[in-house]
């Protein structure tokens, strides 16, 4: 498949014209850029250009916060979710969100993955059971973890915690997953067993990932963006950013000079 | 260069000077000094109340007269009052506190949280007496006419329940003891508690919404769980000053030696038993061993108390 045909896919989520502020801080400028359904898309660039927030954008996070607000467009199943009468908690549920930290909760690790999808859907016992496992092995840590499902989620190590992190945000069924750095916190090992699964979970799901290892980009997203100083400077597939930028701004970027 | 022991960089030369010493040992005495006042006053107030366990021995704990004409003295009822109004303190104070801490962190905007977190703090800085007055000029005619009677016609007739909710309406007693506390401790337990909840990481909390849960199911299901240790340390911190507080709940408590199932009854509580009878009991005497013992008795559960409150919010601390 050539990248000109990979592009077509048609858009999951669908930015248009997007202004963000932190109070009087002009975060993001006049974003437009599209997620292509299936694909995953990598975003690069120095810290504070607006990566995160706008994967903070994408499922109205930004919400929980008085005095943060987007203007503009995002288009996801042909709603704008920056209207106001958006059911947050659907969206939500619709467009997961895994963090720089893993964040399990208080609870077992069995808990932390049937707690989300009790909130949406109503399974029986054996169905509960069947998902949790599914999604366990789907992040691969059914094996590690399958004797002790009903222990403290606190007790597994970063790299598991992480990968249970993601095992629970899969297991509600969203079609949009954001991951904000999840690997800045991991080893290496880890960090290539999540990199696998991404491409695993690509199958299923639109993915947009943030990242500052640009290699990671590289290896596991098919289209890149560079976001610098609150703006989209570029939006290509991975191959040709990384070998052809078509900015200056990116070039330099990618080839160290800055950041 | 040359670093022989009397040269100034001699890595084995004397300290300068013996400021080091003496700040040590200053500093020494003052927590020592901590140390010695409490056992003091422990070891005080059990040498005075030898007299009235001598008479009465552990019965004291269980004797409900308090009678100074027939020389007869029991702890029973100051201690039942003195529980009751705590706990009923309590069971006000804490859903109204869980209701401020959590509506100060989750839905405030930080302007208006900022302000409704200071006047909360002024209001724990508000002298007791003052409390106490405002229950007596207030509360205690509004309880008298309007809240005892309807709660009596209304709880009263239910059964079981209805026992507590039974009685003449004078106003004074334990219900308008245990609102009285209540108020007093809100600004505690709500400090403590929003304190508890800010600490928790945003992480955490937004990793709960963005799975699409509302904002009742993360305070529920998130919040409450992590904090549940320090919440309940700071419950007992504020049950800690409930049971010591004197002069808000004298005025308005009745002053009736007096055990009963009525929260509408009069009762009386150590501290306001102690307040009003200590200045005139003879010294010697065993009814002023009586308050002694009956003292002695509120400064244990009170020091229980703040140990099992400093022992959960360790727990916690250490835990994480």
């Amino acid at each position: 498949m050539t990248v000109s045909e990979k592009n077509q896919a048609p858009a999951a989520i669908a930015v248009r014209n997007l202004d963000f502020y932190y109070g009087a801080n002009h975060a993001l400028k006049n974003i437009s850029i599209d997620f292509p359904h299936g694909q995953v898309t990598g975003m690069i660039g120095p810290s504070g250009c607006g990566k995160s927030t706008l994967l903070r954008v994408l499922n109205r996070m930004y919400d929980l916060y008085p005095g943060q607000r987007a203007t503009g467009e995002v288009i996801f199943d042909g709603c704008n979710i920056l209207g106001p009468k958006v059911n947050l908690n659907v969206l939500r549920s619709r467009v997961g969100m895994v963090f720089q930290k893993p964040t399990p909760f208080p609870m077992s690790i069995y808990d932390n993955i049937a707690f989300g999808v009790r909130l949406h859907e109503r399974l029986d016992r054996s169905a509960m059971d069947a998902r949790v496992e599914d999604v366990l092995r789907r992040v691969a840590l059914w094996p590690e973890v399958r004797d002790r499902l009903h222990d403290s989620a606190a007790a597994l190590s970063g790299g598991q915690q992480q990968r249970l992190c993601i095992a629970r945000t899969i297991a509600t069924r969203p079609e949009v997953v954001l991951l904000d750095e999840p690997t800045s916190a991991l080893d290496p090992v880890s960090t290539a067993r999540i990199e696998e699964l991404l491409d695993e979970l690509k199958a299923d799901f639109t993915i947009a990932i943030v990242t500052h290892n640009l290699q990671q980009a590289a290896r596991c997203a098919d289209q890149v963006a560079f976001f610098y100083m609150g703006e989209v400077v570029e939006v290509d597939s991975a191959d040709r950013m990384f070998t052809a930028p078509r900015e200056k701004r990116t070039q330099d970027y990618i080839t160290g000079r800055f950041g | 260069m040359d670093r022989s022991a009397t040269s100034p960089s001699a890595l084995t030369g004397a300290v300068r000077g013996n400021g080091d010493a003496v700040f040590a040992t200053i500093v020494r005495c003052s927590a020592v000094l901590i140390l010695l006042g409490l056992g003091g006053m422990v070891a005080v107030m059990a040498w005075g109340a030898r007299g009235a366990f001598g008479r009465f021995g552990l019965g004291f704990l269980f004797d409900k007269a308090w009678n100074p004409v027939t020389q007869h003295f029991g702890a029973a009822a100051p201690m039942f009052g003195t529980l009751v109004t705590s706990l009923l303190a309590i069971a006000m104070a804490v859903p109204l506190a869980f209701g401020i801490a959590v509506w100060l962190t989750e839905i405030a905007s930080s302007r208006i949280a900022g302000v409704i977190g200071t006047l909360i703090q002024l209001l724990a800085a508000v002298p007791s007496i003052i409390f106490g007055m405002w229950g007596f000029a207030v509360l205690v005619p509004f309880m008298a006419h309007y809240v005892e009677p309807m709660a009596a016609h209304t709880l009263g007739r239910l059964p079981v329940v209805g026992t507590l909710f039974r009685g003449a309406p004078y106003g004074t007693g334990f219900l308008t003891g245990g609102m009285i506390l209540a108020v007093m401790i809100t600004p505690f337990i709500s400090a403590v508690m929003r304190d508890v909840f800010l600490s928790m990481p945003a992480v955490l909390k937004e990793s709960a919404y963005g799975l699409g849960m509302t904002r009742w199911e993360v305070v529920r299901r998130i919040i409450l769980p992590w904090s549940r240790t320090s919440v309940v340390g700071g419950i007992m911190l504020g049950l800690g000053r409930a049971l010591g507080e004197t002069m808000a709940i004298t005025f308005v408590i009745g002053n009736a030696n007096h055990i009963g199932w009525s929260l509408f009854s009069p009762g009386n509580t150590i501290a306001s038993l102690i307040a009003l009878e200590f200045p005139e009991s003879a010294v010697g005497s065993l009814k002023f061993s009586s308050l002694m013992a009956v003292g002695f008795l509120l400064m244990l559960i009170s020091l229980g108390t703040l140990v099992c409150s400093r022992l959960l919010l360790r727990s916690k601390a250490a835990g994480r």
